[in-house]
């Protein structure tokens, strides 16, 4: 009995259905004065390739002294990814150095094993403004750690103009900030805008200690974009409620001037059989 | 009067023979099985036609581009050689207005075949944007139909009046449906005046009528950017194309029934000889236009433009083209030059020629162009690059040639080929010396 019973158990075991790892990305992004984001994504490696994993629920932590509390949950996409979104930064809470630790995990299901993973970021802050030089524009930016309240030199910052797709860079490849964390950099003429208007962003981009962290700013220093939409127009393409006009008259004259015919000649054989 | 009495003899409508029973059977038969496959095709869906992402357009649409160009004879013979005071058209112009209402009637069908939803066609109607050449296809043919109808219907007045008294003693019933089509013809002169004028206006109308028809039909493609569409010289390209398709079917109709109904002394070698030297002259401006539509694009060498011509000069279509270009247009024109190429016969010859070559011309105009559009189509079947029609279609289109027959048949059988009254008043005016009003 205690035999067959290590076996039957041996083939129970057998029958499990094997879990797969999941491996989870984290990026965390801020916006200054808007939201925090985090960038998830859940991957795994299914019979030899990479696969996206969708629709499982992945929880957002925030640790600190040793608590752990949940800011939340999202569910990734047909792509594996989700977005956690932290609009209040004051539901976040730093450990006693400053350094603010997420835990994302996973509970894991019938097909896939338990997972975490662990973010660990420093807060910094970008103060971006435009400045009038010489007749010359200039987006000019301080780095600084909000913890200690101290300027972050010699990091690459990138300055570009927010577009709908991907962002407009300007300035040079690398802007660093110097000794008093500031960079500098000149605004370009001739850069189109709705209205004028342009939005700038000044980025940290995945920095080892502090993440992402962007700052925007808008200001009138574009050229206005011509709306040439001919949506309120009356084309050969628009719909019947805008026919051009001559489209309108002429076709309809013909044909009621035809018809007006046809109906008169058919008028003529009523008059024929009655003569 | 004996005038009548010969006249009636000879052109009053006759029972069908053995043989117009068989052509008449065959006809059926044909529009029968076009009929099946077609509700195989509403009930399945337009998969069973070979038209796919590259021919989206296929034989039905050059099947129809046929019939509209075949129907401008109505316009060609019966109103232009009207206004131009040709009087020697008397004994043709009834076969013309018959050929003409039977194929613009099966070229309205013939696109509502195409529909892959037919239960919306009054959405043309109903939602039509003015914008679109379909919307202006839509209007103008059933304008053409109605006026077709009154072209063959008005001139028939008198004749109707005719033989209604001819047949009241043998045929009764019949005669009584011809008294009530004559409306009440008794030949006053309130009556003549009535239909003299009617007939005078419609003879004009269907010129503009006509010349819209064939030009609304060059536009459906004209106003496409694809390459062997896009150009200006399609309206009127469509319009001596349409003359030559027309004259060519009046010319093979005439010839049967001139020897189905044994009716050497009405439409003689005299009307042939004529009617050969029109179908020169239209196959000449046609072979014009021709020139122009194949040989600007080679001279200015755009890249797609000389795919597509060369494709049809020396490609994939080069027999066929060459066929329609020297079948349909070189030997008629070199032929009827010749006063024996105009005999009857042999102008039925050509004039069968002529109409298979018509309809081939319409299958290139419409099916290469749709093969080669500016981008190439991704993830897509080798076979959809090319395309040749499914058995559905074939049933489909060759019931609808029948069926465009079938009326012709059927408006023979009860309509006089030849005007009778019209041939008495000619005869009369001969005898009398008097003026005949045309």
């Amino acid at each position: 009995m205690i035999i067959s019973g290590f076996f039957l158990s041996l083939n129970v075991h057998a029958q499990e259905t094997k879990k797969n790892t999941i491996r989870l990305k984290a990026d965390y992004i801020k916006t200054m004065n808007k939201e925090i984001a985090f960038n998830l994504r859940a991957s795994s490696k299914v019979d030899g390739s990479n696969i996206d994993v969708a629709n499982i629920e992945l929880n957002v932590f925030n640790e600190y002294n040793d608590d752990s509390v949940k800011l939340g949950s999202t569910i990734t996409d047909s792509e594996g990814k989700g977005t956690f979104l932290v609009n209040d930064l004051n539901l976040i809470k730093p450990d006693s150095t400053g350094l603010y630790n997420i835990l994302i995990s996973f509970n894991g299901n019938d097909a896939y094993k338990r997972a975490s993973k662990s973010l660990t970021y420093k807060d910094a802050t970008i103060e971006a403004k435009i400045i009038k030089e010489d007749s010359i524009n200039y987006i000019t930016a301080t780095l600084k750690d909000t913890a200690t309240d101290s300027v972050l030199i010699d990091q690459i910052l990138n300055v570009q103009v927010k577009r709908l797709f991907r962002p407009l860079r300007i300035g040079p490849e690398f802007n660093t900030t110097d000794e008093s964390g500031t960079i500098i950099v000149p605004v370009e003429e001739g850069i189109p805008g709705v209205d004028g208007m342009l939005t700038f962003e000044v980025v940290l981009k995945d920095n080892e200690d502090y993440g992402t962290v962007k700052a925007q700013v808008t200001a009138p220093l574009g050229i206005p974009v011509v709306d040439e939409s001919t949506f309120d127009q009356r084309t050969m393409w628009s719909p019947r409620s805008k026919t051009p006009l001559f489209l309108l008259i002429i076709p309809n004259f013909l044909t009621f001037a035809i018809w007006g015919i046809i109906f008169y000649l058919i008028f003529n054989l009523v008059k024929l059989s009655k003569s | 009067m004996e005038n009548y009495d010969k006249l009636l003899n000879d052109l009053a409508p006759q029972k069908f023979g053995k043989k117009g029973v068989i052509w008449t059977t065959i006809l059926v038969v044909l529009t029968i099985a076009g009929i099946i496959a077609y509700i195989d095709q509403v009930i399945k869906g337009q998969v069973v036609t070979n038209m796919n992402d590259y021919a989206l357009w296929g034989v039905y649409i050059s099947n129809f581009v046929f019939f509209v160009a075949t129907s401008f004879v109505g316009t060609v013979t019966v109103a232009v050689l009207r206004l131009t005071k040709n009087s020697w058209r008397t004994p043709i112009v009834r076969i013309a207005e018959i050929i003409s209402v039977s194929a613009i009637i099966m070229a309205g069908i013939t696109i509502t075949i195409d529909m892959g939803r037919p239960d919306r066609l009054l959405n043309l109607f109903i939602y039509g944007r003015m914008q679109s050449p379909i919307t202006w296809d839509v209007i103008i043919i059933p304008t053409y139909i109605t006026i077709s109808l009154l072209l063959l219907y008005f001139p028939l007045l008198p004749d109707f009046g005719l033989l209604k008294k001819h047949f009241k003693e043998k045929k009764p019933k019949l005669s009584k449906w011809y008294g009530k089509l004559s409306l009440n013809w008794t030949g006053s002169e309130a009556q003549k005046a009535i239909q003299t004028k009617s007939i005078k206006i419609i003879a004009i109308l269907i010129i503009p009528a006509g010349f819209m028809l064939q030009t609304i039909d060059a536009w459906l493609f004209s106003t496409l950017f694809r390459v062997g569409w896009d150009s200006t010289n399609l309206g009127a390209y469509f319009i001596s194309g349409a003359s030559v398709a027309g004259v060519g079917a009046l010319v093979s109709v005439a010839y049967v029934l001139q020897k189905a109904y044994k009716l050497e002394d009405y439409i003689t070698d005299y009307h042939f000889d004529k009617l050969g030297k029109f179908l020169v002259l239209v196959c000449l401006v046609y072979l014009y236009f021709n020139l122009n539509e194949y040989l600007i694009p080679q001279l200015t060498s755009k890249k797609e433009a000389t795919t597509h011509i060369n494709v049809l000069l020396t490609g994939q279509y080069a027999p066929l083209f060459w066929f329609v270009i020297i079948g349909g247009l070189i030997v008629p024109i070199i032929a009827l030059m010749f006063k024996k190429g105009r005999k009857p016969l042999p102008m039925f010859i050509i004039g069968l020629l002529v109409v298979v070559t018509s309809w081939w011309k319409r299958y290139l105009i419409v099916t290469p162009t749709l093969l080669h559009p500016f981008l190439p189509i991704q993830g897509v079947p080798e076979s959809w690059r090319h395309y040749f029609p499914s058995i559905h279609e074939w049933l489909i289109t060759i019931a609808t040639l029948a069926m465009a027959l079938l009326i012709i048949t059927i408006l023979v059988r009860y309509v006089p080929i030849i005007p009778i009254q019209r041939t008495a008043d000619e005869q009369e005016q001969l005898r009398t010396g008097k003026n005949l009003e045309s």
